[in-house]
């Protein structure tokens, strides 16, 4: 069994490795050297109007696209939810070229100086900071938007721009001093997207970046204990929103953003340019190339702790979800089982309701709507609506098992005078565990990947901890594959845990010696 | 003692029970018969309540078991019940299923539990079986279990659904000998059934059930040979016997032979025996006993029995004697010298009854030997 299993997740890992290889390679390609010293774009574009026709990569949420769509004919936008990620799209030719604000193009340049940019920007941005709806929202937002007003004045703003964009450094930029705070009013929650240098990314186990300096001194100016969440992009503003964020980071303005919600005054301005692939002139082995990423996923920084990390947050979400999911359930069914009005109704309620929408969008109402001003963590949410969503899946599968067994059996224990719990637990529940234990393994299975959604609601599972170690790397090989195997190993002892359960539950491999046991035969 | 008082079972648009009330008594072996969809099982279900009656009282030894209040799981104790379709535990063992419930139900030891279920296996001509699930045994051998079951639970009453219906009829004997073991005991029994031999050997009352009640009530004698009540005689007869009265030369014959086609179909008798049939009636009747007498007067009875598999047309007549192995149909001739027909040709003398001359023709199907 273990041997087998052994060789399973060998051979599953070869192909795993193989089949991003091979699509990965066009990043490890080795080019010749040329002695040219100006890099154009490899397809020999130069001016915004070449890409008519063109398949065009934008970040999700950025709405930069929206500064260009009108001039283009024909383009074809593409999506992606780490800027970062557009990288190996544009090596694998997936798209042709891709829009990103000047800024997190130098940052870039720096891992990938293959990277060219079009002189010409579509368009200027302005960036500001979104303030979260709750009670607290009309003070905050004043508060911000003097420190803002103060800090362009006397140039503060300019020097942190300079230091954190314009000079950008992987290697030695960082927060030099963090600023003291008294936290006398309290804490805010600061919503950043956490893998979006220079902004806001992570650095040896804490928040680092433009972002994050700029709001670690507004808190210390006003006298408030900061809290970094990160998130996916497109959950930063729906958060504040809902008023569970005080502060979201990175927010583009525009027309309409401004009328949903509270945008403070433009904290820094940038160019949005289109970037094209050029040649890579570093000429560096693959061994050489595979050797860096390993280093720069891995050790540097000490990474592997946030994949332990990540890997740790989606195991306790998985197992509590599924221990309280059964439990739910269970008690679901048993509440249910004689037909009573008010509890089939509740429970088909939920079902119907969680069952028909993706899980993410549930979370997010979760998370969003109905927590939306609770302080609950992130973590104990996505247990409640993992629990939830797992506890109808136990609930049917119940149904099914329970539904396969011949009334005759009830009947019969009935009538020979077992209670209706006594027949329920001794009957009826061991021999429908025989018929849904296989579809529950299957649940536990489709549940640990599922959470890999909770990135979205600011939980740092091990999915969104591989997101910000790629964002950092530039490059998604070794992160993706450490993800996917701590995905497929955390399945296969999860999975074998259930089986011994069914394996120890199953009555018809009892021994003879347990049937008897404490009992006298007779020859 | 079981009183049923005004027991109705209402369903919507049907109603299987109307104002039924008897008295059982200890020791009592009752036969519950009647056609299908007369409301027999659900009469049997309602005396433990695995079906809940509409109105009326159930009194069981001076309870009343109908009362919310009454704890229904202990009177069941008392209740044996055997199944149509067996219901043994299937993720049971054979000796699990005969020993959990006494010791869940009546609180036994484990070891009291095995000895009472592998005395009662001894009895029933499983011991061997004790270790195998349900699902490994024939259906005549789970039901002799199930009846283990019941009986190791000391029930005052056995309530039997319909007991051997399922079974394949080769093991229907075997069910059929265990329940006439136990009714030798005189436990008090209560069998729901179409086997009339079995009903009339086992019991010492029938219910011949008809529209929601006891329409006929007898011992077996009464019900199966002088029934009194006009449905009664025809469920009973009809069950395996057609008889005719023929007193005059202008006998339909076609309605019998109308009669015959649904015989053969509900007792699976072939066409071949049918017609066969048909020949004999009309070379006797018509061409020969007709001719004898203007007047005849003949009783004509077939009569099929599935245990023997064994057709028979059988005459009684007044007047001439006529021996049918004299006929001059060649058609008929060859069937009676076949080896599967038998027949007996007799006068009766001194009868001093109704009838001076009796034949008897036997049809078998072909042996198999």
């Amino acid at each position: 069994m273990m041997k087998t299993m052994r060789l399973v997740s060998f051979l599953l890992l070869a192909v795993m490795a193989f089949t991003v290889m091979t699509g990965a390679l066009p990043c490890f390609a080795v080019y010749a050297e040329d002695g040219e010293p100006e890099n154009i774009a490899l397809n020999g574009i130069t001016t915004i109007e070449q890409l008519n026709g063109k398949r065009l990569g934008v970040q999700t949420g950025v709405l930069y696209e929206d500064l260009i769509k009108d001039e283009l004919e024909d383009e074809e936008w593409l999506y992606y939810k780490l800027p970062n990620d557009m990288i190996p799209a544009l090596e694998n030719n997936k798209i042709d070229a891709y829009l990103i604000e000047e800024v997190g193009y130098y940052a870039q340049r720096y891992e990938h100086p293959e990277l060219v940019r079009l002189e010409e920007a579509v368009g200027q941005c302005e960036f500001a900071v979104i303030v979260g709806n709750n009670d607290r929202q009309d003070l905050l937002f004043s508060q911000i938007q003097e420190f803002i007003a103060d800090r362009k004045e006397s140039g503060w703003l300019d020097a942190l721009y300079d230091y954190w964009v314009k000079n950008w450094d992987p290697n030695t930029c960082k927060i030099e001093s963090v600023p003291e705070t008294t936290g006398e009013n309290g804490s805010v929650i600061i919503a950043i997207e956490g893998g979006y240098e220079p902004f806001s990314f992570e650095s040896g186990g804490e928040f680092s970046g433009y972002d994050v300096e700029f709001m670690m001194n507004f808190c210390a100016a006003y006298g408030y204990q900061w809290d970094f969440k990160s998130m996916e992009f497109d959950s930063i503003a729906p958060g504040c929103i809902s008023g569970k964020y005080d502060f979201g980071m990175n927010i583009v303005v525009d027309e309409e953003r401004a009328e949903n919600s509270v945008l403070s005054d433009p904290y820094y301005v940038c160019d949005i340019i289109f970037v094209l692939e050029g040649e890579d002139t570093r000429n560096m082995g693959l061994i050489e190339k595979l050797e860096n990423s390993f280093y720069k996923t891995f050790i540097k920084e000490e990474r592997w702790k946030l994949f332990a990390e990540g890997l740790l947050r989606t195991l306790a979400i998985t197992v509590s979800s599924v221990i309280l999911g059964t439990l739910l359930g269970f008690a679901a069914y048993m509440a249910c089982r004689h037909g009573n009005k008010a509890a089939n109704a509740l429970t088909g309620a939920v079902d119907w309701f969680i069952e028909g929408i993706p899980t993410v969008v549930f979370l997010m109402i979760l998370s969003f709507i109905v927590f939306g001003n609770s302080h609950l963590s992130g973590t104990i949410i996505s247990i409640l609506g993992f629990s939830l969503i797992f506890g109808c899946g136990v609930y049917n599968n119940l149904k099914v098992g329970m539904g396969a067994i011949p009334i005759g059996q009830t009947e019969a224990s009935r009538a020979l005078g077992y209670s209706d719990t006594q027949s329920f637990f001794k009957i009826l529940l061991p021999q429908a565990a025989r018929h849904f234990l296989p579809i529950y393994k299957s649940n536990v299975v489709s549940l640990i990947k599922e959470t890999s959604v909770v990135g979205y609601i600011a939980v740092m599972d091990l999915t969104k901890m591989g997101d910000l170690v790629r964002s950092r790397t530039y490059d998604p090989f070794f992160a993706l594959i450490a993800v996917a195997v701590m995905y497929f190993v955390m399945e296969a002892v999860l999975v074998r845990i259930v089986n011994r359960v069914e394996f120890s539950i199953d009555p018809k491999r009892r021994s003879k010696e347990k049937i008897l046991q404490g009992i006298v035969e007779r020859e | 003692m079981i009183e049923i008082r005004n027991l109705t079972k209402e369903y919507e648009g049907v109603t299987p029970l109307k104002d039924l009330s008897v008295t059982i008594n200890d020791g009592d072996i009752i036969a519950v018969i009647g056609p299908s969809g007369t409301g027999k099982s659900t009469f049997l279900r309602c005396i433990n309540l695995l079906e809940t009656p509409t109105s009326g009282q159930i009194i069981v030894d001076g309870e009343d078991i109908t009362d919310p209040r009454c704890d229904i799981n202990r009177v069941r104790k008392k209740m044996g019940m055997v199944f149509q379709s067996f219901n043994l535990f299937g993720h049971l063992t054979v000796i699990e299923n005969i020993m959990n419930p006494q010791i869940t139900l009546l609180g036994r030891s484990r070891q009291e539990a095995y000895d009472k279920g592998m005395d009662l296996l001894d009895k029933v001509g499983l011991y061997a079986k004790a270790l195998n699930y349900p699902d490994e045994l024939s259906g005549g051998q789970q039901q002799r279990i199930a009846i283990a079951r019941t009986l190791a639970m000391d029930p005052e009453i056995i309530l039997f659904d319909e007991p051997t219906s399922a079974l394949d009829p080769s093991m229907i004997g075997e069910v059929q000998s265990i329940i006439r073991m136990i009714a030798k005991t005189g436990r008090t029994m209560m069998i729901v059934t179409h086997e009339m031999d079995f009903a009339k050997k086992i019991a010492n009352r029938v219910f011949f059930m008809d529209g929601g009640s006891i329409y006929e009530e007898g011992t077996p004698k009464e019900i199966f040979n002088n029934p009194r009540k006009d449905k009664t005689r025809r469920f009973v007869k009809r069950m395996s016997t057609l008889s005719y009265r023929i007193e005059s030369r202008d006998f339909n014959f076609e309605t019998v032979y109308e009669e015959l086609q649904p015989y053969a179909e509900k007792l699976l008798i072939e066409n071949e025996r049918i017609s066969k049939v048909q020949i004999a009636l009309e070379e006797i009747c018509v061409n020969n006993l007709f001719l004898n007498d203007e007047e005849p007067n003949i009783y004509c009875s077939i009569d099929y029995s599935e245990k023997s598999d064994v057709l028979s047309l059988e005459f009684k007549y007044a007047g001439t004697h006529y021996d049918p192995s004299t006929s001059d149909n060649a058609l008929f001739m060859s069937i009676l010298e076949e080896p599967t027909t038998s027949m007996v040709d007799e006068v009766l003398e001194n009868s001093g009854k109704w009838y001076d001359n009796h034949t008897l023709i036997e049809y078998r199907w072909e042996d198999e030997k």
